[in-house]
């Protein structure tokens, strides 16, 4: 036990002393975040619209197919859930309306009333959903009056518009916890990596080999002070982050911090252990680089940080689902944005978990001395 | 400090194997309590092997290696925690000052030390609070060698502790291995410097391609040589290069 403190004490003082990589490690996710933060890809993304299909038939099929878009062209990103669940969404901000499909929707003489609903604070997609919604009910009804008479469907269409405020708090607030999920993800990996592989070539192992402490001392040292590292860190991004782009954090709920903690600490162990793999198998710094970048850099793009996963491709996504910064990202979003509580997150702990589990299977087999 | 059994070190025809290349060929020696022995030989003739065997750091393919009562093999902790080891190609945490390098050290092998007074054995006191980065070759060497006595050792080892110093550096270094041996440690060392060897050994083992090819105290290697009739090619100035270059630039220590 002594020989554990000394050795995370030991770390935790050179890793504090090296003042770039600390530099490196709060200033380079701040950055990203400010700027993309200001840019505010609100505006680029297709809007997020949840749709309660009541009707469930062909032509309410069809219809969300059509607010979809053709192939070539993607109008809405359109996603079909329980009433309940759409209204929860656009509440917490990760859709910008709800469209509800009624029962009635493409029988015969019925008149179907399609209610919409808007988050007010957010106009621009208002109008975006808006005509999207009024052009394609509008081509179904043209479509219809081409059929011959005797096969008519004689139906009507209206729809009635109106408004919420929503508590989401848009692009700025869904950014903040991916991009220190980000965080945690690179400094887990690089940090492990670059201490562990100069310590290998620098000969630090081997003379530590030639002492009576086990590996396991040792990895044990590395790992808690990463692991404080990686906790610091997250609450320095996400509390600049809520300050410099005014968004609040979990709505306010003090438990989100300590979910949060949890949650970096998971991602920090599996991050960490991926780091240990590599340096296990990297003999030095060059070699050791591409290799923790190449796990790294699509993770970035493909675990929506920047970007929500849903302007992506479904087949992609339908991949990229299961990456290990996918969940934690999801899992912080869920706390800091929409207020959820750590024990609804079953998917992303059970994700992490599994993770967790063959990163450390990669790294005890794959960790060398020397 | 444990209790010592003479010999300190008992090697008993170790064989070790890499691939294609036979590193150690059978190599059988012992160490006696309180000397300094020597292994000497070009690089790669099986020096660091050997030693390394000892040290319980690498595992022979065969024979047998005893210190101080216990087989490596057996029990390569306890082996650790015993003897004190300077590699040949070791380095320290950077970023942490002397002091605590060696505090650091003294608690992996659970020993308690003053670690000023441990870098004052090695004359680096005034250096306590200097980064590992910041050291002269010579001053890092003789911190690895503070660094292998936390533990009080019952031998020590320092695979080539002056390869890449210069002349002052060395003998500093010299001067402090017969210091620790007067503290009646024992020592063994490898250098691929015979002056060193003549210098510092009791006795010594020429070893070449894995094999000791010779074993004897220095005096005696060189009287047989002299029995042979042999003649060195040059006359004897009763001074060498060596001598000229300290002389000229100083005998004390630089510590700058």
């Amino acid at each position: 036990m002594s020989i554990y403190l000394a050795l995370t004490v030991a770390s935790l003082k050179m890793y504090f002393r090296n003042k770039q990589a600390l530099f490196w490690a709060l200033f380079f996710p701040l950055l990203i975040m400010i700027i993309f933060g200001i840019m505010n890809f609100d505006k680029f993304n297709s809007p997020n619209v949840g749709v309660y299909d009541a009707a469930n038939n062909q032509a309410s099929a069809a219809l969300i197919q059509a607010l979809k878009g053709n192939g070539e062209q993607k109008l809405l990103s359109v996603s079909v859930d329980e009433l309940e669940a759409v209204h929860y969404e656009l509440e917490f901000g990760s859709s910008r309306a709800v469209i509800e499909i009624p029962a009635n929707y493409g029988i015969p003489g019925e008149f179907a009333e399609i209610k919409v609903t808007y988050d007010e604070r957010f106009q621009q997609e208002r109008a975006v959903v808006s005509t999207i919604l009024g052009q394609v009910t509008d081509a179904v009804f043209k479509e219809a009056a081409q059929v011959p008479t005797e096969y008519r469907v004689e139906n009507a269409i209206g729809i009635s518009e109106s408004v919420i405020e929503g508590q989401g708090q848009g692009f700025k607030a869904w950014l903040i916890p991916g991009i220190a999920a980000m965080a945690i993800m690179q400094t887990g990996l690089f940090t492990v990596v670059f201490t562990l592989v100069r310590f290998k070539s620098q000969g630090v192992l081997r003379r530590l080999k030639a002492t009576p402490i086990g590996a396991s001392h040792f990895l044990a040292g590395q790992l808690t002070t990463k692991a404080i590292i990686v906790v610091l860190q997250t609450y320095v991004l996400v509390i600049v982050g809520a300050i410099v782009l005014g968004v609040s954090v979990g709505n306010g709920r003090l438990g989100a911090w300590f979910d949060l903690t949890i949650l970096a600490l998971l991602g920090g162990a599996l991050f960490i252990a991926l780091g240990l793999a590599v340096s296990g198998w990297a003999k030095n710094e060059e070699t050791a680089a591409p290799i923790a970048n190449i796990i790294t850099m699509p993770m970035m793009f493909l675990s929506g940080v920047f970007f929500p996963l849903s302007v992506m491709p479904d087949w992609l996504t339908r991949w990229s689902q299961f990456l290990p910064l996918t969940y934690l990202a999801d899992g912080m979003r869920a706390i800091t944005v929409e207020g959820a509580s750590i024990a609804t997150l079953g998917t992303e702990l059970l994700g992490l978990g599994i993770w967790i589990v063959i990163a450390f299977v990669i790294a005890t087999k794959m960790f060398r001395w020397e | 400090m444990t209790t010592v059994i003479d010999p300190v070190i008992v090697a008993k025809d170790l064989h070790k194997k890499y691939d294609e290349i036979t590193a150690v060929n059978g190599i059988s020696f012992e160490v006696r309590a309180g000397e300094v022995f020597g292994m000497l030989g070009p690089n790669g003739a099986g020096k660091t092997t050997t030693v390394e065997i000892l040290e319980g750091m690498r595992d022979a393919d065969s024979g047998e290696a005893i210190i101080n009562g216990i087989n490596v093999k057996d029990d390569p902790r306890a082996i650790k925690a015993m003897i004190g080891v300077q590699l040949q190609q070791n380095a320290f945490f950077d970023n942490l000052k002397l002091s605590e390098i060696v505090d650091l050290y003294a608690k992996l092998y659970l020993a308690k030390v003053d670690p000023v007074e441990i870098l004052s054995r090695v004359g680096l006191d005034k250096r306590k609070n200097s980064k590992y980065a910041e050291l002269s070759g010579g001053q890092k060497q003789r911190l690895s060698i503070a660094v292998a006595l936390v533990n009080d050792p019952v031998v020590l080892f320092l695979d080539e502790p002056t390869t890449g110093l210069d002349p002052q550096a060395r003998r500093q270094v010299w001067a402090l291995i017969r210091k620790i041996q007067a503290n009646g440690s024992t020592i063994m060392l490898t250098t691929h410097y015979m002056e060193e060897a003549e210098e510092l050994c009791d006795r010594i083992a020429v070893v070449e391609n894995g094999e000791i090819i010779v074993l004897d105290t220095p005096d005696a290697l060189i009287d047989q040589l002299l029995e042979t009739g042999f003649k060195p090619e040059k006359r004897i100035r009763g001074a060498t290069l060596d001598d000229v270059f300290l002389n000229l630039t100083g005998h004390d220590l630089r510590d700058s």
